[in-house]
């Protein structure tokens, strides 16, 4: 075979097998485009015309709520979770002090720890500190995030000449003038990462937000999405319709971000 | 001399946000976990010690923890070598020098990973409605039924469903460590092999393969461990769009899909508020995870 063939085959095998990832996406971004009544009748393949009118019922129902609670807990979460993560995994980086491998073994034990483990405790906490129906239970836990603790530190670590520290530390800097200044400037692709981790995970979270959410207008996404269909029973189009629109934004993060992200997933896994 | 002094407590004042935070709202609720799973409790009235009585509860077949144990490892069972096995077809493909738009093909296939997992229950719920559903539609066009397969209420179907939907969910997952481990083999390598007549599949059964076992191996021990976590997908492909029904079908018919976190979230905030018993399920759950990456990380260190 030439090698453009090869190319060709190639190229059409790997395409075919992407449909079975893409299939389940387009059905359900089509059939959010049909009346409701017609999903039922006939088999839907192509657009239809329906997705002006299935978007104002979706509309109706307070969806831009929840996406705002959604993007507030993920903001949130992902900007203390990657300051304190950096903070502390400067300190495991660059200083030495007592009992430091034996603390940074516990941070990394931490890390097999499920996090179902604490979860009646913690949601029985929430209520005693009047945190239930805010967004505050679903912030809290991340912020502690021994992942992010080990990315940085292993990121630090590599990134960070010790010259540099040392140069601006007898130029007078202080050491959290250091870690904004210098440490900071060093870590950007480690912080890219991290955040879209941190965003995905506490955006698709769950289970969280099932127990200790009750009121709709604190409701984010995951949740939102599953009201859709109560508010709107009979009305299948546009609860397809919301699923799509509530997991649009993510995708189109992430195929930004693929790369970094896919960097953070795979770290550790294959030595280096 | 001052200076060195105060520089002793900088990193732990640079560990201190993320120790009491963790503190606060991890460590605290576990060792709380604990003490509540020795009690019964409704999350209202008084606590009553009662020792060991939820641990040993879990081995009554009421409490179904064996159960959503066992069909927690049939899902991983199941779906997890499929998934592995397409996740590398399609990473050998994406790294052989034949294929074009690299990324793009990457990218398409990862992407059902990052769904939110309670839209990919939702969507495999609509896709296999006995009614609406797409599936239904496409084998009554094509005459391969005669009338609608109730795929969701005979357990043999749902749980077939269930691997479907984990395996459509994860191989994406499974690529991605096959192109980092892929990438980890040398060039050299392929070449050498070339020279001594090993090219094609031969090269990939022979030198490929027994290359990519440490991959393969950390990716069998996160997707058990994974697994165990797995909770929102059936759920939300059985209890169907709206919460409200939801409890009507626990785990869905016979319970043959529920999960170990289901059962725990349904013991403690579902159907019940027995406390104390979703906490035992919580630390029982955590033990079996522990077994599991144990033997994991034994045979982890063994092969790398």
């Amino acid at each position: 075979m030439s090698t453009r063939s090869r190319t060709v085959t190639a190229t059409v095998t790997i395409a075919l097998l992407s449909i079975v990832a893409l299939l389940p996406f387009y059905i359900m971004v089509v059939m959010g485009t049909y009346r409701n009544e017609d999903l039922f009748t006939k088999i839907v393949l192509f657009p239809g015309n329906y997705l002006v009118e299935n978007f104002k019922t979706v509309a109706a129902s307070r969806f831009d709520l929840a996406y705002w609670n959604s993007f507030i807990v993920s903001a949130v979460s992902t900007v203390l979770s990657v300051f304190v993560s950096a903070l502390a995994g400067f300190a495991f980086a660059k200083y030495n002090f007592r009992h430091k491998s034996k603390i940074f073994g516990a941070v990394l034990l931490t890390m097999m720890i499920p996090g179902q483990l604490g979860l009646v405790a913690y949601v029985i906490e929430m209520r005693y500190l009047n945190l239930s129906d805010t967004l505050m239970p679903l912030i809290l836990p991340w912020v502690a995030n021994a992942f992010g603790v080990y990315w940085m530190t292993q990121f630090i670590r590599g990134a960070v000449p010790a010259e540099v520290i040392e140069s601006a530390r007898i130029d007078g800097c202080s050491d959290l003038g250091i870690f904004f200044r210098i440490v900071m400037a060093f870590i950007y692709p480690a912080v890219t990462t991290l955040s879209l981790l941190v965003f995905l995970w506490s955006w698709n979270n769950y289970l969280l937000p099932l127990i200790v959410i009750n009121k709709p207008e604190m409701y984010t996404i995951p949740l939102g999405i599953t009201t859709l269909g109560s508010a709107y029973r009979t009305d299948l189009a546009a609860q397809i319709l919301g699923l799509s629109i509530g997991t649009l934004p993510v995708l189109v993060l992430f195929a930004i971000g693929s790369k970094s992200f896919i960097r953070g997933l795979t770290a550790g896994s294959v030595k280096g | 001399m001052m200076d060195a002094m105060k520089r002793r407590w900088v990193p732990y004042l640079f560990l201190s946000p993320y120790m009491l935070f963790y503190v606060a709202f991890g460590l605290i609720p576990i060792l709380f976990s604990f003490y509540v799973s020795l009690t019964s409790w409704d999350g209202i009235g008084k606590k009553t010690f009662v020792g060991l009585d939820n641990y040993a509860f879990l081995f009554n077949p009421d409490s179904y923890f064996f159960t959503s144990v066992g069909n927690t490892l049939l899902f991983v069972a199941v779906s997890l070598p499929l998934q592995m096995a397409f996740g590398l077809a399609i990473a050998a493909l994406l790294y052989s020098k034949f294929v074009k738009w690299k990324a793009f093909f990457q990218l398409v296939n990862f992407l059902p990973y990052i769904v939110t997992p309670v839209a990919v229950g939702l969507m495999f719920n609509l896709l296999f409605d006995w009614q609406a559903g797409f599936v239904n539609k496409l084998l009554l066009e094509f005459g391969l039924i005669e009338e609608g397969i109730y795929w969701l209420g005979e357990p043999l179907y749902a749980r077939i469903v269930i691997v479907l939907m984990l395996f459509w969910k994860g191989f994406g997952y499974t690529m991605i460590f096959y192109l980092a481990g892929l990438a980890n083999i040398s060039k050299d390598l392929h070449e050498a092999a070339a020279v001594d007549g090993a090219t094609g599949m031969k090269a990939f059964w022979t030198i490929t393969l027994p290359l990519l076992r440490p991959v393969t191996t950390f990716v069998a021990i996160t997707g058990i461990i994974g697994g165990f976590q797995l909770l929102e997908e059936p759920m939300l492909l059985l209890g169907g769009a709206g919460m409200g029904s939801a409890s009507a079908v626990i785990g869905g018919p016979e319970r043959c899909c529920l999960t170990t976190v289901w059962n725990m979230y349904d013991t403690a905030f579902g159907s019940t508020t027995r406390y104390g018993l979703g906490s035992a399920i919580a630390y029982g759950l955590c033990v079996i995870i522990a077994v599991f990456s144990f033997i994991g990380t034994k045979f982890y260190r063994e092969e790398s």
